[in-house]
């Protein structure tokens, strides 16, 4: 399954095209690209919408759209695809991606792609990252775009890579094609309480995430809720110059010494609805620093500076919370500005992980209009801020310089997260 | 002017029982706007009707420094022998108590206020009372509740988070609408949950033109008969459809493999549902609403109303995880709100009149699920201009 990548891109020089996506009349066919369907998986949360329809907008909507093929490169004991293609027989498993992609014929034959990497049995590195094969698939449905000569919209689940410069071949391909690309998670576009927005052209100071999770996972939500915000900022996003990771004492440390603002943490922790209590028989207590130390085993921070001088600070505080919550100083507005991003999650809280509906909602727009309904470079970002973290974990904790995050774009003016 | 001092006047206090959900925030603290709120008020003492295993008064006392008295009369005097409190949080729920033949839990709410009024009238000064859920399970006496709060003047408020907590959507229908038709979808058991749903989908429907005028009638029925009334239109399919698109819990084949569900077009309601309920409310003015129990379909509250000139509206109301359970600091802030200012923040003529409904409903389900007149139901308030709901 390896390709080599300098083939693949010795095979794209080749080839001088306008690969502008165009739109077939009718219902728009999609192929999905999944590492393993089970329960629970995101491939099941993502292709089931398209095959049962969501609660969307208050009612029950089925996309306008059909998922006709799908590859799954991993079917373990788990798996439930089996029981989608029996029951839903317009869709037809492959056993390749590009077959999924060209319906088993010679040339493209589908009108968007959406690529699920997430989870599934893959190796991990030494810096502690599961290499899901997300570039390598996006490289094998490049080379059907290629050898086709027309290209489509391509939605990618979660990170564009654990790698950066794989994470940077993706986009720069996409644009070089010019093929619509959507990527990232669903914390930026799900519910929020409050139901509030950064304004557009903020004056932000400093914001924090406090959310929860390990390394090389829930370490990118956290970043996309921090980037889902502060790119609204006056100016809109810059990028990104170091990035500096915590962890263990020297999270204590620096968490004491005030190297991330502990008025903001407290916000953060005052908007989470999952707030362990420290003390038995209470039900909802905010924690003081003894009991914050007892409660949270491997505290992680990543510190960042934009280019523009924002300071952010991203915190996974597993075992005092179970989502993910941002506060910001901004200018002019009274006291912190702070919010959840809610995670209807199951299997404790909920049965659907309805915040995938979002999700799916602004990349199924991208597939029927052809433009992407949040810009790529968001998740670019905050791909590379996840790589950069881990890599200062790996170098002890070392400041990392990042200068080729300096990765400038501007937000859409428009709110994208779930409000209706 | 000085700490406002508080009476608790509870069933029982153990953990995650609602005295402790509440009480506990007025010595802890509680999460609001985004920021650990202290209020400025004090517990001084506490009253609990029966001691369970795991009952933390005397430990709560001890820590927090105020008296657990032997009786209400005493704890709204602080041992002494004139009302020495600024306001009374009567929380009667949970406990061991009887039930009647209708199925209702006969908590003491009832005697539990009209102590706090004898000591009231007795000692010539009323202070602000809280009632936590419905004021009783008869109409009378949650009359004769409200009735002593106007006589005596002294600010009251009822009722539970429903109406208060996150709206998914955050979104309240407009003052003065008109509304078609409204449903609620609810889950759990009767006189239990069910008063959640009644109290969820007045808090909305009260904010229609003219006001709330009061129920002529109810229903309550339940097993096939929910599905039959169904599919003869006796409830807006299109508004079950939408309720339960803001559903977070549908039951069955998301159980077992975690897929999506249009539970209606599927048919899967009749075959998750074995004991379903349908209260239907007839209300003076025409509306006609109904809350839907539907137990083993979901486990979430939702709502949805055809609004005139503004389609359907539907959305879920959030009840937070436990142990946090957020939506009681959403209440609480409420309470405090009241305790602070002196003015209840929503009329308790909502919780008065939810009462009422959930009690004729529940006589109809013991009369044979039959249709009841009920002029008693005359009770008329304004929905507050302001939305109360958590936004913030």
């Amino acid at each position: 399954m390896n390709i080599s990548r300098r083939s693949v891109l010795l095979g794209l020089g080749a080839a001088p095209l306008v690969w502008r996506a165009q739109r077939r009349p009718g219902r728009p066919r999609l192929a999905a690209i999944c590492t393993t369907y089970f329960k629970y998986s995101h491939a099941q949360h993502i292709v089931d919408r398209f095959l049962e329809g969501y609660g969307w907008n208050g009612t029950h909507h089925h996309p306008a759209m059909d998922l006709v093929s799908i590859y799954i490169d991993q079917v373990g004991a788990d798996d439930v695809s089996q029981t989608r293609l029996r029951e839903f027989p317009s869709m037809r498993l492959y056993p390749s991606i590009a077959e999924a992609l060209t319906l088993g014929g010679s040339a493209l034959a589908v009108d968007g792609v959406v690529l699920v990497g997430e989870h599934g049995r893959y190796r991990r590195n030494e810096k502690g990252q599961t290499l899901y094969p997300r570039y390598e698939f996006f490289q094998q449905i490049v080379k059907v775009f290629t050898d086709s000569g027309r290209s489509v919209p391509v939605f990618n689940d979660k990170h564009l890579s654990w790698s950066w410069d794989w994470a940077k071949e993706m986009y720069d391909t996409s644009r070089r094609m010019g093929f619509p690309l959507m990527a990232g998670s669903s914390l930026p576009v799900t519910w929020r309480t409050p139901s509030v927005e950064m304004p557009l052209g903020a004056r932000i100071r400093e914001a924090v995430c406090v959310g929860y999770g390990g390394v090389d996972s829930y370490d990118f939500h956290g970043l996309e809720t921090l980037q889902g915000m502060v790119e609204r900022r006056r100016g809109g996003e810059t990028g990104v110059k170091w990035l500096q990771a915590y962890r263990g004492d020297a999270f204590w440390k620096a968490h004491q010494e005030g190297v991330w603002p502990k008025d903001l943490v407290e916000a953060a922790l005052c908007r989470s609805h999952t707030l362990k209590p420290a003390r038995a028989g209470f039900n909802d207590t905010l924690p003081g620093p003894d009991e914050m130390r007892t409660l949270v085993k491997d505290p992680v921070a990543y510190r960042y500076a934009h280019q523009d001088g924002l300071m952010c600070t991203m915190l996974l505080l597993g075992g005092l919370v179970e989502d993910f919550n941002f506060a910001a100083h901004v200018d002019g507005h009274p006291g912190v500005f702070s919010t959840q991003m809610y995670l209807p999650m199951p299997p404790g809280r909920t049965t659907l992980a309805n915040f995938f509906s979002p999700l799916v909602n602004n990349f199924e727009q991208m597939y029927l209009t052809g433009k992407e309904t949040i810009p790529v470079e968001r998740t670019l970002l905050t791909t590379g801020l996840t790589a950069a973290g881990i890599e200062s974990l790996f170098r002890q904790q070392a400041r990392f310089d990042t200068p080729h995050l300096a990765i400038p774009y501007q937000p859409t003016k428009a709110s994208t997260f779930w409000r209706t | 002017m000085a700490m406002k001092r508080i009476a608790v006047v509870a069933t029982v206090y153990r953990y995650l029982s609602h005295a402790q959900h509440i009480g506990d925030r007025f010595l802890v603290g509680y999460p609001w706007n985004g920021a650990w709120h202290r209020p400025d008020m004090k517990v001084v003492s506490l009253y609990v009707d029966q001691k369970p295993e795991g009952d933390q008064s005397a430990a709560r006392a001890s820590e927090f420094g105020f008296e657990v008295y032997p009786s209400i009369a005493a704890a709204l005097r602080c041992g002494g022998t004139r009302l020495a409190v600024d306001a009374v949080l009567v929380i009667g729920e949970h406990g061991d108590y009887a039930r009647n033949e209708k199925g209702q839990v006969l908590y003491p709410r009832y005697e539990f206020v009209k102590q706090c009024v004898e000591v009231f009238e007795h000692d010539g000064l009323a202070v602000p009372v809280y009632n936590d859920k419905h004021l009783s399970y008869s109409f009378d006496r949650a009359k004769w509740m409200v009735d002593a709060s106007k006589r005596l003047s002294f600010p009251m408020l009822a009722g539970s988070s429903l109406p208060v907590t996150w709206r998914l959507p955050d979104i309240d229908l407009p003052l003065d609408c008109e509304i078609e038709g409204a449903l609620m979808v609810g889950y759990g058991g009767a006189d239990v949950m069910d008063f959640h749903g009644l109290e969820a989908l007045q808090c909305m429907v009260e904010r229609r033109k003219g006001g709330e005028t009061g129920v002529r009638a109810v229903q309550m029925i339940q097993g096939d008969a929910v599905w039959t009334a169904g599919d003869a239109g006796r409830y807006p399919r299109d508004l079950l459809v939408s309720a339960l698109s803001r559903s977070d819990t549908p039951q069955g084949q998301t159980i077992v493999d975690g897929r999506t569900q249009d539970l209606v077009a599927k048919g899967e309601l009749p075959r998750l549902v074995k004991s379903p309920a349908a209260y239907f409310i007839e209300y003076r003015d025409g509306l006609k609403a109904t809350l839907l129990m539907l137990d083993g379909a979901v486990k979430d509250f939702t709502f949805a109303a055809r609004v005139n000139g503004a389609g359907v509206q539907s959305t879920q109301f959030f009840l937070s995880p436990e142990p946090n359970v957020t939506y009681s600091a959403c209440l609480v802030s409420k309470i405090e709100e009241m305790f602070q200012t002196g003015k209840a923040p929503y009329p308790v003529e909502r919780t008065l009149l939810v009462s009422g409904i959930l009690e004729s409903c529940l006589t109809s389900r013991f009369a044979g699920q039959k249709r009841l007149e009920t002029p008693h139901l005359d009770v008329r308030y304004r929905a507050p201009r302001q939305s109360q709901h958590a936004r913030t």
